[in-house]
């Protein structure tokens, strides 16, 4: 049976209902042509993503920051004067050039940003790649691994950068957990295969702002991938902790 | 400065790496980018009224920009036909920025699509969008869009070099 490269996207990128992705799945098991083609959607979209999202870590602008707090209008409204400065998020302000920014305004400023957020700006720029492509997949690194490793959904305060959401385990005993970042409002499902957290969906946040509490709730896309995974009831907390203590196993319980 | 207009501010400040983000994917090089956000921003702030309390937040800028980035295409376009683009030279494509070949490479391919394509394969690849939440944003049928983006797809894959 042939696929077009439609299906074997919309595949690749977690959008089919179950029953055709159980079908498009069994078929890629008998042909590894089309498992090819499949990985090679996957690639692209690793590299893709990769590619931007050096972006998200880069030293912002003064001036956007100014404009979003409805300053910019007001002092040099002529583009030209707008250009070139750059100011560093706080908590990395160490490494920052000398600005135009009182200390005043940086008070202000850190004031009216969510605690969480400015925790997370900290604890990120030392490693601020969390997702990086291997083997065309994409699998977390840094500060993501390793609260995929290591955190406990049940036991968060709601003011660390990464937020585990839902443990479960999928049909074939693999662990696959939902995340949020609070600082990007970003959600995603990884699953843990052969040591690495693969990335299998990320996407904006459903909820972003102040309250960190809903920013951990998934948004459509991601709930899509755990209902499209899941196989029975999520994990409870010492569920959780047991699956943490001993490695993530998939062997582990089963028969 | 109004509670509410502060409140918008720090929902904007949250965003406004995945803003540049999308803006990058969109642009020439960081400093367009740059420009395009901030115009978004400023846009985004003189229309805060039209923005439904319980919607979308992120999606309600994502809108702005998406909107945005088309008039000033089609605003270049026709100043091209009159004149050079006034910033001709000043900013060249390759900032020191861009030095990350990686994300070079894959923008001068994205800037190569046709504008549809750019903005399926953006919100989808780059800002990991589900197909509805992009088809959605615009307001195009699902189908539309994976039409979209499995075009785009293919012309980038042939633009990176990737075999077919």
């Amino acid at each position: 049976m042939n696929y077009d490269d439609e299906t074997l996207m919309s595949y690749a990128d977690g959008e089919l209902d179950e029953a055709r992705r159980a079908e498009i799945a069994a078929a890629i098991e008998r042909d590894p042509e089309l498992a090819r083609r499949v990985a090679k959607h996957r690639a692209l979209r690793a590299e893709v993503s990769a590619a931007f999202s050096s972006v998200l870590s880069r030293p912002m602008p003064e001036r956007l920051v100014r404009a979003a707090q409805g300053e910019a209008g007001k002092n040099d409204s002529a583009p030209a004067s707008r250009r070139g400065t750059v100011v560093q998020f706080p908590g990395r302000a160490s490494r920052a050039p000398a600005t135009s920014w009182r200390a005043r305004e940086w008070t202000a400023m850190a004031a009216s940003l969510a605690l969480g957020a400015l925790i997370s700006w900290k604890l990120f720029a030392p490693d601020p790649a969390l997702i990086i492509p291997k083997a065309g997949e994409l699998v977390a690194s840094g500060a993501l691994a390793t609260a995929l490793d290591r955190q406990l959904g049940s036991k968060q305060t709601g003011s660390e950068p990464v937020l585990i959401g839902l443990t479960f385990r999928t049909q074939d005993g693999h662990y696959c957990r939902s995340y949020s970042l609070a600082h990007v409002a970003t959600a995603g499902l990884a699953c843990r295969v052969g040591g690495d957290w693969r990335v299998v969906t990320t996407a904006a946040a459903a909820n972003e702002g102040s309250d960190v509490h809903q920013a951990a709730s998934p948004s459509p896309a991601v709930l899509h991938a755990i209902e499209a995974r899941i196989s029975g009831d999520a994990l409870d907390a010492a569920g959780e902790e047991n699956a943490r203590n001993t490695g993530w196993n998939p062997e582990y319980g089963r028969r | 400065m109004t509670s509410v207009a502060e409140e918008i501010g720090d929902r904007i400040v949250g965003i406004l790496p995945r803003l540049r983000r999308f803006a990058r994917s969109l642009s020439r090089n960081q400093h367009d980018a740059d420009d395009l956000t901030q115009l978004v921003v400023e846009r985004a702030l003189r229309n805060q009224e039209q923005f439904r309390e319980g919607a979308n937040f992120a999606g309600w800028m994502y809108g702005i920009m998406k909107n945005a980035w088309i008039d000033d295409r089609r605003a270049r376009g026709r100043r091209a036909e009159v004149a050079l683009p006034e910033d001709s030279g000043e900013h060249p494509a390759v900032t020191p920025d861009d030095a990350n070949t990686s994300l070079w490479a894959v923008s001068e391919a994205m800037g190569k699509l046709p504008e549809e394509q750019r903005l399926a394969v953006a919100l989808v690849l780059v800002e990991g969008m589900s197909y509805k939440e992009a088809a959605a944003l615009l307001e195009v049928p699902i189908g539309t869009l994976t039409s979209r983006l499995a075009r785009g797809r293919t012309a980038l894959a042939a633009a990176l070099g990737d075999p077919p």
